[in-house]
């Protein structure tokens, strides 16, 4: 049990330690939110058909639309990326120190998702400075529903990159794998658009992307969604469904957190083999 | 005398070379045990399955009583290890790495700062403690390293290559320390080395070649029985003194990019006559007593190190006093 606190508490150590990845990990949300968002912002609300102030669409705006899905992105790729320290470790030979110590396989895989995970959550809160500059209102009770939703998020996210930092030996080859993973993830999760009137074929992509369920949690839980005008909600694309069923927020906490278990197990099946 | 490693019939393959090759020895408790032999002889690899890092293909070893394949966790708590290249978290701070290793190791809370403090001290690293380590020197990087090592309070301590890289000032401080922990703390080391000098300081040495132990005995031991003495000439016409001396003095001779070396019983005096007798103008000559390289030499039929050959001489000599 000591073994895993300490596992996390080195990367969260690491983590404050790197002020330049800190600052740096703010300037893919701005230029997403501040230059993409605010750019289309004009161009998305006339495809709404919103010019006109009595449609319901009026009330549309992109940049916050796209504020959860930042949230988001920010989680997923902290949370992936955070794997790359396995592979660092690799490289330069302090996984050596903790594989060879007495704790076990597990305790160190275990520790080492949960201290992703923990980055992440970090990280996707420090998301929220933005917060005034945007016009969403986020209240307390909503930052305390979205660290459970964030860890949670990460947590599978972690997992997934766990997996992979335990098959490859260099960070160029994590980094690649990695990239070419969350990408097509991203697009097709809504983080960056609403997802309607999508061809078939992507729509299933869409259904069986973690990413989706995950980005539509944070949705539920920033944009509350239930208070929306019916037309703006489907606009933006926040009537989910699977199997033609709307999917609720509990479900979408069951798929990820099912998938966070299955990765987490395969991960440490896959960690435990590795040779020092 | 009590044994602390037991090694029987241990092997290692791996696709294709056969990296060790059935090793039997035993290490005595409280000595100081050289593991000497040349690139790829199989060193790191023995000491990886002596330390539970990697399974033997056949074979096993028993450490502290403990046996390395299937009490891996109880052999990893009576040992520390320092491998052949660093693995310390260098964005941490001296501090922290120790303190994670207290915590992987499970020292005990209420111990941990006294350890600290300890081994800090023993390697003369206590004002560094707050410390990034990226910002040593490599030197004190190696001495972190063992004083990380020595925290569990090991019972075995493992080095692979503890010098490699290291200034010759550095590295005679680095032995003072490893000779100041066997005395203080009592404690086994298993060293491996392809550094002579480093091998005349261990109480005994097993010397490896091709994954197989060649000979095992004290420094002493092994240079005398190669015997004699050493005589090393360079001489204006080597291709044609080494056909002399083998003519005259039937012995089997070496060369090195300098010049020429040959065993003879009683050389002092027979390098006078040497010099005087000989036909080929000389450009310097010197005796010496055996070293563990011309063991080497001897048993495998090569220079240990090709490169290494004609600096060793003098740097020998000192580090091996220091030993004693
Ligand atoms: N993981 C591996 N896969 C395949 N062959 C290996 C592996 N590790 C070591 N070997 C081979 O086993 C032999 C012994 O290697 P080892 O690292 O034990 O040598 P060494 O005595 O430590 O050498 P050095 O002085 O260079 O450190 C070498 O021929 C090496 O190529
Ligand atoms: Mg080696």
């Amino acid at each position: 049990m000591e073994g895993i606190l300490a596992i996390w508490q080195r990367d969260v150590i690491k983590f404050f330690r790197d002020r330049p990845r800190i600052l740096g990990s703010f300037a893919m949300p701005f230029m997403f939110l501040i230059l993409f968002g605010s750019g289309m912002s004009g161009a998305m609300s006339s495809m709404m058909g919103g010019a006109s102030p009595d449609s319901p669409l009026a009330d549309f705006d992109f940049v916050q639309f796209m504020f959860p899905g930042i949230i988001g992105l920010t989680v997923f790729t902290t949370a992936i990326f955070s794997s790359l320290s396995v592979v660092q470790d690799k490289e330069f030979g302090y996984m050596k120190e903790i594989l060879v110590s007495p704790i076990s396989r597990v305790s160190i895989a275990i520790g080492k998702v949960l201290g992703g995970s923990t980055v992440a959550v970090i990280q996707g809160l420090m998301m929220l400075v933005f917060v005034p500059f945007i016009g969403v209102s986020i209240s307390f009770l909503m930052i305390l529903k979205l660290i459970p939703v964030m860890f949670l998020v990460a947590f599978t996210l972690s997992s997934i990159g766990l997996l992979i930092a335990s098959t490859l030996k260099t960070s160029q080859g994590f980094q690649m794998v990695v990239q070419v993973l969350i990408f097509p993830m991203l697009f097709l999760s809504g983080a960056m658009f609403p997802l309607n009137g999508m061809p078939a074929w992507m729509n299933v992509l869409v259904k069986i992307n973690p990413l989706t369920y995950s980005v539509d949690m944070f949705k539920k839980v920033i944009l509350e969604p239930a208070n929306m005008a019916p037309a703006l909600r489907e606009a933006m694309g926040l009537n989910l469904t699977i199997f033609h069923q709307p999917i609720t927020f509990a479900g979408e906490i069951f798929v990820v957190a099912g998938l966070g278990v299955v990765f987490v197990v395969l991960a440490t099946m896959k960690f435990s083999t590795m040779e020092a | 005398m009590d044994t602390i490693i037991e090694v029987k019939g241990l092997k290692k393959y791996y696709k294709g070379t056969e990296a060790v090759k059935g090793l039997d020895l035993s290490v005595h408790k409280g000595e100081i045990f050289g593991f000497l032999g040349p690139n790829g002889a199989g060193k790191s690899t023995t000491i990886n399955m002596l330390s539970t890092i990697i399974k033997p293909s056949e074979g096993h070893a028993k450490i502290n009583g403990f046996d390395n394949v299937k009490e891996k966790n109880k052999v990893r708590a009576s040992i520390g290890l320092i491998f052949q290249a660093s693995t310390l978290d260098e964005k941490l701070t001296a501090n922290e790495n120790l303190k994670l290793h207290c915590k992987f190791y499970g020292v005990k809370k209420s111990l941990r700062e006294d350890r600290i403090q300890e081994v800090l001290e023993i390697v003369d690293l206590t004002d560094k403690r707050y410390k990034i380590v990226e910002t040593f020197s490599g030197g004190m990087k190696r001495r972190l390293e063992i004083a990380r090592g020595l925290l569990n309070y090991p019972k075995v301590l493992f080095l692979d290559e503890p010098t490699v890289g290291l200034d010759p000032q550095t590295r005679a401080h680095l032995w003072d320390y490893i000779l100041k922990l066997k005395e203080k703390a009592g404690i086994t080391i298993f060293l491996t080395t392809h550094s002579m000098e480093e091998a005349e300081i261990c109480d005994r040495v097993a010397i490896m070649d091709h994954g197989e132990l060649i000979a095992l005995d004290t420094p002493d031991q092994l240079k005398s029985k190669v015997g004699g003495d050493i005589i090393h000439v360079s001489t204006e016409a080597n291709q044609a003194a080494k056909a002399l001396i083998e003519e005259r003095y039937e012995a089997e001779v070496t060369e090195d990019g300098e010049g020429l070396s040959f065993r003879v019983e009683n050389g002092s005096k027979l390098l006078i006559d040497f010099v005087k007798q000989f036909d080929i103008p000389i450009k310097s000559v010197n005796l010496r007593r055996p070293t563990l390289n011309d063991v080497f030499l001897q048993l495998a039929g090569r220079e240990i190190r090709e490169e290494n050959v004609s600096t060793k001489t003098s740097g020998n000599r000192n580090l091996a006093r220091r030993g004693r």
